[in-house]
């Protein structure tokens, strides 16, 4: 279960995060939730390793396969002669190769961000629409009811505006 | 993946020091392929549908003017510059060496027209499918479709007239004579300007005729290969 | 940086004033998109007598098969390489004024390239057997022709739609997430549907970054494809004059500029419909300025190597036909002379002229108007006095052509209308995230401005 932290701004979070490792949260547990970007480290560290370029090369290794299976293998499959070249070229083979290797690629960054993320997630989570207009969120994965409440003791203490229950997104 | 043969390479020779510019090849053409009839308003916006013009150059100042005439048809290239931008394959290269054009495949990028040096391919911008009013498409050759608006078309060195010899010859177990398979244009040319054949057959009228010494070839320096041969020489300029 | 420094903006007002073209539509705005609307009515109702009368409305002729919808075709694809090119750029170099214009570059290269592919739709003969140039299973066993670069074509722009559709909801991610808080009712429902759930946090941050480094150096081979590709479909040919291995980069730089100048235009047009003077500053148009500039000098260098080799070779058919060019179309090629090369390299050359708005709408209008003649003077002349004298023959586009022609604008202005009404039309997540990070160091006598960032 999550717990989340509204804060006013930045430096209020900052210190809400301090205390929160100091009381023997670890940082997998704390995560930030922000409207835009911060350095990592400013508030929540990540291990900044992230597994969804592999998808991006499987796409274009199976977009390259497709523009191979197209360019020649269609060729190939009913071969008709067209002026003095051959049924199965270099040039049209490349570029066909290369454009559907390229869009397989991009469609596979894609898809591995979502599934990196976790997204869309399977259930719901807890979110502010506060966080939009530019206050910071502090979530706090716990395994109990009784871990929670601490956290939740040790934000309102660093100056949490509110502690937000719903389960929104 | 094996490639078709076939002991059959049509070629033509036009010898243009026999050509009067009659124009009844033109005429012929048009008869045996179902070519439109466009009036004057279409062929001022350049947009005729001769398969096989007769280009016309006037030489000379007056009065010492002459005139030169060139037919000028698909030259069938080996290397034809229309086939591989064909985008379906409308436009393709037959074993016999002919350069085929499928009328029902094609549709009507325009790429090959604009691929083509000798600007030999003619669009259909009118529908002149519905042309022929009654009684005229009783004219209309059965064995040769009327094309519809949007298709590309040119000449076939009358590929009808080819298959039906081809299939004479194969019912009677022979290959085809030379002189039996006759275009349209070089049957009907009455100065016999115009030789249509088998030049893989080193024997054949168009073969000796196309080791003449007074042979050129259209746009050669492009690397076409065309199959048609043109002669031109002979001394004295022809009026 | 001679500007003073703006009171800062809360974080909310600086959302309210970015996002101020999703208010609701004014009277103003359903009469632009009903002109719009009925301009592509009219183009619509211009196509279908096209296709129901044949080819014959069209100007086009033998030889000159191609003409004013190859011509816009062309022109469309080089205007969809602004958003992209611009946005991928500026993203891999980090340059920090990218940030108000990302949103507006992208749009743009999706609705360009979605115009530009319904032309090789539009000029075909027989348009209702398009589904040739599919490769799909069927009973006589045919596939297209690979070798031909019209399906080059087809593979291209199908990866470049697709691929530039993807960056674009790709980085309007973190703003759909915003509006969606924003909103209720069907757009609530939309934008969180398009949101995927996004929350903020700090590992959805970093893949996101992570995905939008390698999305923008993925898309931008694409994109110098794309154009190569379309340059590929004339220079492959052995019409005189076409047949130049100059055109594919020729054609990458002229998409560049065309876009360069389309996405100046555009800013200028956004900045005044949505009042977002302060995000669109001067120093926006100063440095797209500077860009436009580099661009029109390779511009000009392209186009000055293709007529030397042109005419110190004086090869007779192709000199024939660029003398054809200058002499028939002696107005347009000195306009599009003046429009791409002079005016722009001089009056960019000067930092006071760069900023001045009003002079920087005309010089990128002029650009794009100079753009769309280029591509005609490269394809016409040469078509017209192909290879064979004697069927030698002139082109005029027709009223369908220029009808065609003209709604192709009007819908791509109608799309991004539609586009800033329903969607953020300013990277806000982007800006909002300079102004977090930006901060006055005081070095020695001066305070400096410094953005914090990672290494």
């Amino acid at each position: 279960m999550e717990t989340l932290g509204i804060f006013e701004d930045i430096e209020t979070a900052g210190r809400a995060v301090d205390s929160l490792v100091k009381a023997g949260f670890s940082e997998s547990e704390i995560t930030s939730l922000t409207s835009v970007a911060y350095p990592d480290g400013v508030l929540v560290k990540t291990d900044g390793r992230t597994w969804f370029r592999w998808l991006a090369l499987a796409g274009g290794i199976a977009g390259a396969c497709a523009g191979i299976l197209l360019a020649v293998g269609t060729a190939w499959v009913y071969p008709v002669q067209t002026g003095d070249k051959p049924i199965i070229t270099y040039y049209p083979t490349g570029i066909v190769t290369f454009e559907l290797a390229m869009l397989f690629a991009m469609i596979g960054t894609i898809a591995g961000m979502f599934l990196d993320m976790g997204l869309p997630p399977r259930n719901k989570r807890p979110y502010d629409q506060s966080i939009s207009e530019g206050h910071i969120g502090i979530s706090v994965s716990t395994t109990s009811g009784g871990e929670s409440s601490r956290a939740n003791e040790i934000m309102k203490a660093a100056g949490a505006l509110w502690i937000s229950a719903e389960e929104t997104l | 993946m094996e490639k078709l043969t076939s002991p059959y390479k049509w070629g033509m020779v036009v010898d243009l020091d026999r050509c009067t510019g009659c124009g009844a090849c033109v005429v012929a053409c048009q008869a045996e392929n179902n070519v439109a009839i466009c009036g004057k308003q279409e062929i001022a916006e350049g947009r005729n549908m001769h398969w096989l013009r007769i280009e016309r150059f006037w030489v000379g100042e007056y009065p010492d003017v002459r005139v030169r005439f060139l037919p000028v048809l698909c030259q069938h290239c080996k290397d034809a510059p229309c086939e591989p931008v064909c985008p379906v394959y409308a436009s393709y290269h037959n074993p016999d060496g002919l350069n085929g054009q499928v009328y029902n495949r094609c549709v009507g990028t325009r790429y090959c027209g604009n691929n083509c040096p000798y600007a030999v391919r003619v669009f259909n911008f009118y529908d002149h499918e519905h042309a022929w009013p009654s009684p005229l498409n009783n004219q209309l050759s059965p064995d040769i479709t009327v094309r519809s608006r949007g298709v590309m078309e040119k000449c076939s060195f009358c590929i009808q007239r080819i298959r039906r010899a081809k299939e004479d010859a194969k019912v009677e177990g022979r290959t085809i004579r030379d002189g039996e398979v006759q275009t349209a244009c070089a049957q009907t040319c009455p100065a016999d300007a115009l030789v249509f054949g088998n030049i893989a057959d080193p024997e054949s009228r168009v073969a000796r005729l196309s080791r003449s010494p007074r042979r050129f070839r259209l746009l050669e320096g492009l690397g076409t290969h065309p199959s048609i041969y043109y002669l031109k020489g002979g001394g004295r300029e022809h009026v | 940086m001679s500007e003073p420094t703006p009171v800062a903006k809360s974080a909310g007002q600086l959302n309210d004033e970015m996002l101020s073209s999703m208010r609701p539509p004014t009277w103003r705005w359903h009469v632009l998109a009903f002109a719009l609307g009925a301009v592509v009515a009219w183009g619509l109702a211009a196509f279908a007598y096209q296709v129901m009368t044949g080819m014959n409305v069209t100007g086009k002729n033998r030889p000159v098969m191609w003409g004013f919808y190859i011509t816009s075709f062309v022109f469309w694809v080089g205007l969809s390489h602004s958003g992209t090119m611009v946005s991928a750029i500026l993203r891999l170099s980090q340059a920090n004024w990218r940030r108000p214009i990302l949103r507006a570059a992208e749009a743009m290269t999706v609705f360009s390239i979605t115009v530009a592919g319904l032309f090789p739709l539009i000029h075909l003969g027989r348009n209702w057997v398009v589904h040739y140039f599919l490769p799909y299973p069927n009973q006589r066993g045919l596939w297209p022709n690979f070798r031909s670069a019209l399906l080059w074509d087809v593979t291209a722009i199908t990866t470049y739609l697709i691929g530039s559709s993807l960056f674009l909801y790709l980085g309007m991610l973190p703003d759909l997430a915003l509006a969606r808080d924003r909103s209720d009712g069907w757009r609530r429902k939309l934008y969180g549907a398009l949101a995927m759930g996004w929350r903020g946090s700090a590992h959805e941050w970093m893949v996101y970054h992570k995905a939008s480094t390698l999305m923008a150096a993925l898309i931008i081979p694409v994109a110098v494809s794309v154009h190569s590709i379309v340059a590929w479909d004339f220079a492959v040919t052995v019409v005189p004059g076409w047949h130049s291995t100059i055109f594919p980069p020729y054609f990458v730089i002229g998409a560049i500029t065309s876009g360069v100048a389309a996405v100046i235009s555009l800013m200028i047009v956004i900045r005044k419909a949505f009042h977002l003077e302060d995000y669109l500053t001067p120093l926006h148009f100063d440095n797209m300025g500077k860009l436009l500039l580099v661009i029109c000098l390779l511009w000009s260098y392209a186009y000055f190597v293709d007529v030397n080799i042109t005419w110190y070779a004086h090869e007779p058919i192709e000199w024939e036909v660029f003398s054809f060019m200058t002499d028939k179309y002696t107005p347009l090629l000195l306009l599009m002379l003046f429009g791409n090369s002079v005016l722009p390299i001089t009056v960019l050359c000067f930092k006071k002229l760069r900023r001045n708005i009003g002079l920087m709408l005309a010089v990128s209008l002029l650009i794009n108007v100079c753009m769309f003649i280029e591509r005609y003077l490269i394809i016409v002349p040469s078509l017209s006095h192909k290879n064979m004298p004697f069927i030698w023959h002139e082109y005029a586009p027709s009223w369908v052509e220029m009808s065609i022609a003209v709604a192709a604008f009007a819908g791509f202005a109608l799309l991004y209308a539609l586009f800033a009404k329903f969607f953020p039309i300013m990277a806000v997540t982007d800006v909002r995230e300079f102004e977090v990070r930006k901060a006055e160091v005081p070095l020695g006598r001066a305070k400096l401005p410094v953005v914090a960032g990672e290494e």
